[in-house]
């Protein structure tokens, strides 16, 4: 039997690859990111609403959103041509497909992300270089939490007549806790406030990661039945 | 049916969608050498009797055991538009454990597409993506091979191809298990054929140098029993 690891990374090369070959989810999902940004920047009066104010939650509108167009796209890749069955076929843990997945999509999402932060940064005029690595840390570690759902739900959707739509329903709840956790930490960062008043938020942030990542591993296997 | 020795066993398998069998009590064994024709009319349960076999859809009961790995050639490829064909059979050699560039290279040779391994499989007609399909289903070199109309769409220089694989197969001592409609191209390699009537297998039965017409007529004979 293939190892888990040479089977999940397998699994995340070949994502990897094909969207890079291809660019679709990649090109929708930045020019998604920028759309939004730039919406949030232009919808403000600057002069009735400080930046600090709006620019978390644009933040993580962008992010979230922007994400989806690449979480929708990691199973139906598997759905065109039944590539999934050959999945399935090869002597590998069902696992470590759902691990390829997840690490595929946060490849995917933290490219849109990395791209769509240093222009967040240029529309709110942020002056945030000394705060931005605890900022990628708590973007990193939201990320892992609606990733690891957003993985789980695709390949549960992936079946369905309107997997493009049934993902956005079903996953928009699950988004809540890390996206409200991820709100406030980026809201506390970005004004400057002291370590202690983001441990409890970093600590919740860091409960949903453990239980949505071992939860959606364990009942990746019961969405592959049919 | 003894069982002892048998490549691929099914014992008392059903299959149902909802309250609708698809499949109803099936047991057949398939040994080393043995070249079984599954004949069955549209909706006779032969794509999910092949599917159960190979272990991607589970038995509403019954069992299925077989030694060694499984390959499968299905209606759908299972290969992935956007990479080349080397591509795809690295891909799948990997999740088998054969990350073996020579075994690519000589599956593309032996199924005539070694000129077109460096193209993207989305450029390929049907007859190539099926040859590439096969290629791809005997990476593991396989014990046992199930193929689910293999020869659809396939001109006769592919069919000959098709042909030559599966005789060969035969020679190493595999099992295979063939569902088709085009009986009169394989009726001359298979050693039994069994006769699948709403679900059922009706009879198992050796070919006995029949030909595809007399076959037929066997199978309107229990189809009209039933």
């Amino acid at each position: 039997m293939t190892s888990f690891w040479a089977a999940a990374l397998a699994v995340a090369a070949k994502d990897m690859k094909i969207e890079w070959r291809t660019k679709t989810a990649f090109a929708s999902a930045i020019v998604f990111a920028v759309l939004v940004l730039a919406v949030f920047y232009f919808a403000r009066d600057p002069t009735a609403v400080a930046a600090l104010d709006i620019a978390p939650g644009a933040l993580w509108v962008t992010f979230t959103f922007a994400a989806m167009l690449g979480l929708n796209r990691a199973f139906l890749l598997e759905r065109e041509n039944r590539a999934l069955d050959g999945l399935l076929l090869a002597p590998i843990e069902p696992s470590a497909i759902f691990v390829g997945k997840l690490l595929g999509n946060l490849a995917f999402v933290g490219v849109v992300e990395a791209v769509s932060l240093p222009l967040f940064i240029l529309f709110y005029d942020l002056p945030i270089w000394r705060q931005l690595p605890a900022l990628i840390l708590v973007i990193a570690m939201a990320t892992v939490a609606f990733v690891a759902v957003g993985t789980l739900l695709s390949s549960m959707v992936v079946r369905t007549r309107f997997a493009e739509l049934m993902l956005p329903i079903l996953l928009l709840p699950f988004l809540i806790p890390p996206v409200v956790g991820a709100v406030q930490l980026t809201s506390r960062i970005l004004s400057d406030r002291p370590l202690s008043d983001l441990a409890g938020w970093l600590k919740l942030l860091g409960s949903f990661d453990v239980i949505f990542v071992i939860l959606c591993f364990f009942l990746f296997e019961a969405t592959l039945d049919e | 049916m003894s069982g002892s020795n048998a490549t691929l066993l099914a014992r008392e398998v059903s299959r149902k969608f909802g309250h609708r069998h698809v499949v109803r009590d099936v047991s057949f064994e398939v040994r080393g050498g043995e070249f079984v024709l599954l004949v069955g009319h549209n909706g006779a349960g032969k794509t999910t009797l092949i599917r159960v076999l190979a272990g991607l859809l589970k038995p509403s009961k019954g069992t299925v055991t077989h030694t060694g790995d499984i390959g499968m050639v299905a209606h759908s490829s299972m290969l992935y538009d956007a990479l080349t064909a080397r591509e795809n059979l690295a891909f799948y050699a990997r999740l088998h454990d054969k990350n073996s560039p020579e075994l690519v290279a000589s599956l593309l040779e032996q199924m005539e597409l070694a000129p077109h391994g460096d193209r993207r499989v989305g450029t390929f007609s049907r007859g190539m993506v099926q040859r590439l399909s096969i290629a791809r289903a005997l990476l593991p070199d396989p014990e046992v091979l199930l193929l689910d109309e293999p020869l659809t769409g396939l001109d006769d220089a592919a069919s000959r191809i098709v042909r030559g694989v599966l005789t060969d197969l035969q020679q190493r001592e595999r099992a295979v298990v063939v569902a088709t409609h085009q009986l009169a191209e394989l009726v001359d390699l298979a050693s039994s054929v069994g006769f699948l009537v709403r679900g059922r297998l009706e009879a198992i039965e050796q070919i006995a140098g029949r030909s595809a017409d007399e076959v037929m007529a066997r199978y309107r004979e229990l189809a009209s029993n039933d």
